[in-house]
């Protein structure tokens, strides 16, 4: 018998499609355009401890099959969220991710805190915004920190599984992989937005205000697979795999080198229908197939 | 309950109009029931390596023909790919987005101001509001530059086209021209789309009247339905903090005296 549920740290997604950070609001927006529990999960705007106003604009840009963005975490604060949209999310019959950043391992400590007392049914540890200068990215790079504040929100939000997203932008990104699962977190998820510029040549300035920001969208999906495998082969806690995907292959592709369940992020851009379309289309495939999707995950055959 | 649609337009007309500039006619076979002038339409280009949808305004629509028009500059790849696409060739579009123009129950006396390309914002305005009284202004930097003359003039009581070197039309900046205009024509309210520094002037040159100025912004835009934060603009309002808010859901249309430039 087919099957597309997915269970990551004792959660299940009815399928393994989750909609990214950032690119998905709170999930009112979509909502006007598809029933979002047709999604196996979404992951909530980047919250910080205090509202954030982000970077000034433009805060995005087009490169050739992608995008950058520098929006820096604006979001109205973890209260508003507590207040508003985590009860909204909680009537929906979606896996509802948390997605939170901080400055500081107090503010860390202290945002985990309240989302244990949510009702959202997981947190994402974003350690790896690049938009902005304390924006997690200190926590990011180096194993010894990503340890560190993984286990710092772990012991503050015991009742919620912890995902620690991984940035693209390290020396080796399979240590932070090891890292996090030293740190106890109970899954990770990857790739993050890898650090990019665009360039007027006109005013010989970059277009986005930041100068830099986070590539993403089917031109980063190469780096993106070889990262999901390299950390496959490093951990043996779930991969939440993402960076590019625009199709139920694309998912298969993630699956196969070790992911466990896909994030959609940038698509929903092109697509308002994205993921939902994804997530559509990848069941007709598995019903087709007859097949168990779990199955799937790292049967990745190399050629040597 | 969803409420929005991405849907499928078939291209009318893709023309060239003036230098650089295009008029797209779309029609839609599921036409949105109501559109408002000053909102705007989100296009996709149909390949991915253009994975960013361009938000154009909606420059005119025809319920009854279940079309809308896009007037749009060729500025950059994506545009000058949308110059290419032809006639019977489909797009998708989702429309209409935005908050658009209304009038404040008192408006009988408008006048709209064009800036460029911005004065393809106007010819929707009256489309939607056809009893108020228009006053139009155009301004472009030069004569291969002028258009939506013939469409404005239709729907204006008056029509003024200026260009800045002069060859076209009046000489000079259209702000300044309709400042000199201002003690007689009394308008209830000016409306105005262009570029930033065109905002800047006139706020300057209105100054002396106490008249309500309109403004429709652009953005460069990511969803274009308030989720991803990317299209903010800075504003100020009575009372409250400076703060960014939403290009797409709280503007386009905004009030001059709130934005801060």
């Amino acid at each position: 018998m087919s099957n597309l549920k997915v269970n990551i740290a004792g959660v299940e997604f009815k399928n393994p499609i989750i909609t990214a950070s950032g690119t998905f609001g709170f999930g009112r927006e979509y909502d006007r355009f598809y029933n979002i529990e047709e999604l196996g999960g979404m992951c909530t705007k980047g919250l910080t401890i205090r509202p954030k106003l982000g970077n000034p604009p433009p805060r995005i840009a087009e490169s050739y099959g992608g995008m950058l963005n520098s929006v820096g975490l604006q979001n109205p604060g973890v209260d508003h969220f507590l207040q508003k949209d985590d009860l909204y999310l909680a009537k929906r019959d979606v896996v509802v991710i948390a997605n939170v950043a901080g400055s500081s391992l107090e503010d860390y400590i202290a945002i985990a805190e309240k989302i244990n007392e949510s009702k959202s049914d997981m947190v994402e540890l974003n350690i790896s915004c690049p938009n902005v200068k304390e924006g997690g990215m200190a926590f990011g790079v180096l194993p010894e920190s990503v340890e560190r504040v993984t286990s710092a929100v772990k012991k503050a939000c015991p009742n919620k599984p912890v995902i620690t997203k991984l940035s693209p932008n390290v020396a080796c990104i399979a240590d932070n992989a090891r890292a996090a699962e030293a740190g106890g977190a109970d899954a990770i998820s990857l790739i993050n937005t890898l650090s990019g510029m665009a360039v007027n040549y006109k005013t010989r300035k970059p277009i986005l205000f930041n100068n830099n920001g986070g590539m993403s969208g089917p031109c980063v999906k190469p780096v993106a697979l070889k990262m999901v495998w390299d950390c496959f082969n490093a951990v043996k806690i779930p991969i939440i795999g993402l960076g590019g995907i625009t199709s139920y292959t694309d998912v298969l592709e993630f699956m196969i080198c070790g992911a466990r369940a896909v994030q959609v992020g940038t698509y929903n851009f092109n697509n308002p229908y994205g993921a939902r379309d994804i997530a559509r289309d990848l069941a007709a495939y598995v019903e087709e197939n007859d097949m168990d999707i779990n199955d799937l995950v790292g049967t990745l055959i190399l050629n040597k | 309950m969803a409420s929005l649609k991405d849907r499928t337009g078939i291209i009318k007309l893709n023309q060239k109009v003036a230098k650089d500039v295009y008029k797209m006619v779309l029609q839609f076979e599921d036409m949105p029931a109501d559109i408002k002038g000053g909102q705007f339409a989100h296009v996709k280009l149909n390949d991915k390596s253009h994975i960013l949808r361009r938000p154009f305004c909606i420059c005119d629509y025809d319920m009854d023909a279940k079309t809308i028009t896009l007037c749009y500059a060729v500025v950059g790849e994506g545009t000058k790919v949308l110059s290419s696409y032809s006639v019977g060739e489909k797009v998708q579009v989702m429309l209409p987005l935005g908050n658009g123009y209304t009038p404040d129950k008192n408006v009988k006396k408008v006048v709209l101001l064009g800036g460029g390309m911005g004065s393809a914002v106007l010819p929707a305005i009256p489309t939607t509001n056809p009893d108020l009284e228009y006053y139009t202004y155009l301004g472009f930097a030069n004569k291969d530059k002028v258009v939506l003359e013939e469409e404005m003039a239709k729907v204006s009581k008056q029509l003024t086209v200026a260009t800045d070197d002069g060859s076209y039309g009046k000489k000079g900046f259209v702000t300044n021209i309709l400042a000199e205009d201002m003690a007689k024509l009394k308008p209830d309210v000016v409306f105005c789309c262009g570029p930033e520094v065109m905002y800047k002037a006139l706020k300057k040159a209105l100054e002396p009247f106490d008249v309500p100025i309109i403004v429709s912004l652009e953005a460069r835009m990511g969803c274009g339905i308030g989720a991803c934060l990317v299209c903010n603009c800075k504003v100020k309002r009575a009372g409250e903090e400076e703060t960014y808010v939403r290009v797409c859901i709280e503007g386009p249309v905004m009030k001059l005296s709130e934005v801060v430039l």
